[in-house]
């Protein structure tokens, strides 16, 4: 490569820079609003406040028992888009439609040598939550306005939820109902082999429960520091509602409940409530 | 602020604009001298009060980033089922919309069914012995008409502002469901459905010619069950079992979320910005 060469091919980078320079800085060349924020002078309805709701909720679409009960949500708002939280609700458990229309047609007292549960087997082995909540993180990617029927104006936000569930599970099983002293193995002492009779297990669906917590929502606010809430959630834990024997250790149930019968169980509840923001005073941006 | 001062005397025609070059006609004095009266009881001598402006004061409106009005929405769409849990039916289905204004449309939907048994189906078989009646549904069509009343837009992270509606419907159509056997030597049969629907769903607008719309629709129905007392000498046909099958009101409530494409894909405003 003599001298020529290497000066044209300085010359060609050179102006190849220069294009790409020119081409910069042309697209440099912006409208002065680029910058800007998307939205000035928004009221910032929840950045830097306590959110304080009280709240209904009910199950969504439950197989055996509806919880349906009242709680309360706090939440601080770290800024306009991060939050943390928790939500801690009392319910009280309905029969769901199924229940109601297997009890009447099972037989009324226990009766051993039948594989069918009396309906006290039936009915005293499904659990209850007295107690349920979650602390989570939320995130508020979305708020906005919108005009109802032409009149009503009003501010929004979706948020979205993750974080730690947690149940109080409750079942009524008495010793006369569950009284399988060692459901699915044979007997240590007697040496008596398992009956494979579900139905006077101990269910095991009971007692505290960890689990994932999922959610999410929408505030419609109605003024500056009262919002309506409305929000899907979804509390995961491991659960048996029906305490039945579903899976044995080959799956498939194994004539014995046990604690492989407790499975990832996803509660979906829809909730309600009327969020109180404060200070209540709320700023703006610039 | 300037700008709600009024004129003296409204227009003639309330489309007409008035240009404001015409001098007053005189008008009747002892009106004027009233109205001077008025004005003049309004000026006070004390200290100019100036009241703060609130942004509360300020309704921005802006024009609508979508027009639909003489527009044919076409929306393909998958569904499940909420409210049942023995069985729950996928679909797949499509909605051809138009509408007559910005906020009516009538519209046809059809749909196809696939079942998907869920846990508790096996569960009470196994646990309470007891076999659950149920049917599948296998399709459905309707005639629609929406109501839009809700429009809005939110900031998606601070960066871009989407549009976004809330739409009603309302319609009458007809399905058919099929029962599903407990026992499979003996024949199921399928039911002729009318089914009233209401619902409602949100659109979000992506572009001049496609958004994305999910919603919530509650078919309602009566439907003909399986009788509970079927062995060898009764009920044995699949026309004994329908004479003398047991009925039920049904809600099929179903979440359904789909992408609308728009025809004519794009739109003139007729008013000015």
């Amino acid at each position: 490569m003599n001298i020529k060469h290497i000066i044209l091919a300085a010359a060609v980078c050179s102006t190849f820079v220069a294009t790409e320079d020119t081409a910069s800085a042309e697209g440099r060349r912006l409208n002065e609003l680029k910058e800007a924020p998307a939205v000035r002078h928004r009221r910032l309805l929840v950045s830097g406040r306590f959110e304080f709701t009280p709240l209904f909720e009910s199950t969504i679409n439950a197989d055996f028992r509806h919880i349906i009960g009242g709680g309360a949500k706090l939440e601080y708002h770290l800024g306009d888009k991060f939050s943390i939280g928790g939500i801690v609700v009392g319910s009280t458990a309905l029969n769901t439609k199924l229940v109601d229309r297997i009890i009447p047609t099972l037989e009324p007292a226990v009766d051993n040598m039948t594989r069918e549960p009396s309906q006290d087997e039936f009915n005293l082995r499904l659990n209850t939550m007295p107690l349920h909540g979650a602390a989570y993180a939320s995130l508020t990617p979305w708020y906005g306005k919108l005009a109802a029927f032409g009149q009503a104006y009003v501010a929004f936000d979706f948020y979205f939820q993750a974080g730690l569930a947690f149940a109080q599970l409750k079942s009524d099983c008495p010793d006369s109902i569950c009284n399988d002293p060692s459901p699915g193995i044979t007997n240590p002492a007697t040496m008596a082999p398992p009956d494979l009779n579900p139905n006077n297990d101990d269910p095991l669906n009971s007692g505290s429960r960890l689990g994932l917590y999922l959610g999410g929502g929408i505030h419609v606010f109605l003024n500056d520091f009262i919002a309506l809430d409305l929000t899907f959630r979804d509390y995961a834990f491991g659960d048996n509602p029906s305490g039945a024997d579903v899976s044995g250790p080959r799956d498939g149930p194994d004539g014995a409940v046990t604690k492989d019968d407790n499975r990832f169980v996803h509660h979906l509840f829809f909730g309600a409530g009327v969020s109180i923001m404060f200070p209540t005073k709320v700023k703006r941006t610039n | 602020m300037g700008g709600d001062e009024k004129p003296a005397t409204p227009p003639a025609d309330p489309g007409e604009i008035d240009m404001g070059a015409e001098d007053p006609k005189p008008g009747d004095l002892a009106t004027d001298m009233a109205n001077a009266d008025k004005a003049n009881a309004s000026v006070s001598s004390g200290p100019a009060r100036k009241t703060p402006l609130s942004w509360s004061d300020i309704i921005t409106v802006v024009r609508k980033p979508f027009l639909k009005v003489r527009r044919t929405e076409l929306y393909p769409f998958v569904g499940t089922t909420m409210n049942d849990n023995m069985v729950r039916h996928y679909t797949v289905g499509g909605e051809l919309a138009y509408y007559l204004t910005d906020v009516l449309a009538v519209g046809v939907e059809g749909m196809y069914y696939q079942r998907a048994f869920r846990e508790p189906f096996d569960l009470v078989a196994r646990q309470a012995r007891r076999l659950p009646t149920v049917n599948e549904y296998k399709w459905s069509a309707a005639l629609n008409f929406h109501y839009v009343p809700v429009y809005g837009k939110f900031a998606v992270l601070d960066k871009r502002i989407v549009t976004w509606e809330v739409q009603f419907v309302a319609g009458i159509g007809a399905g058919q469901s099929q029962v599903i056997p407990r026992d499979t030597k003996f024949p199921g049969f399928s039911n002729f459905l009318i089914q009233p629907n209401v619902g409602a769903g949100m659109r979000f607008f992506l572009a001049k010619w496609i958004t994305i719309n999910a919603g919530v629709r509650d078919y309602i129905f009566i439907d003909k069950f399986e009788p509970t007392n079927r062995e060898v000498g009764m009920n044995e046909t699949a026309e004994a079992a329908k004479k003398n099958a047991d009925s039920a009101f049904i809600n099929n409530v179903m979440f359904q979320i789909g992408v609308s494409f728009w025809l004519p894909t794009s739109f003139e405003y007729t008013t000015f910005r």
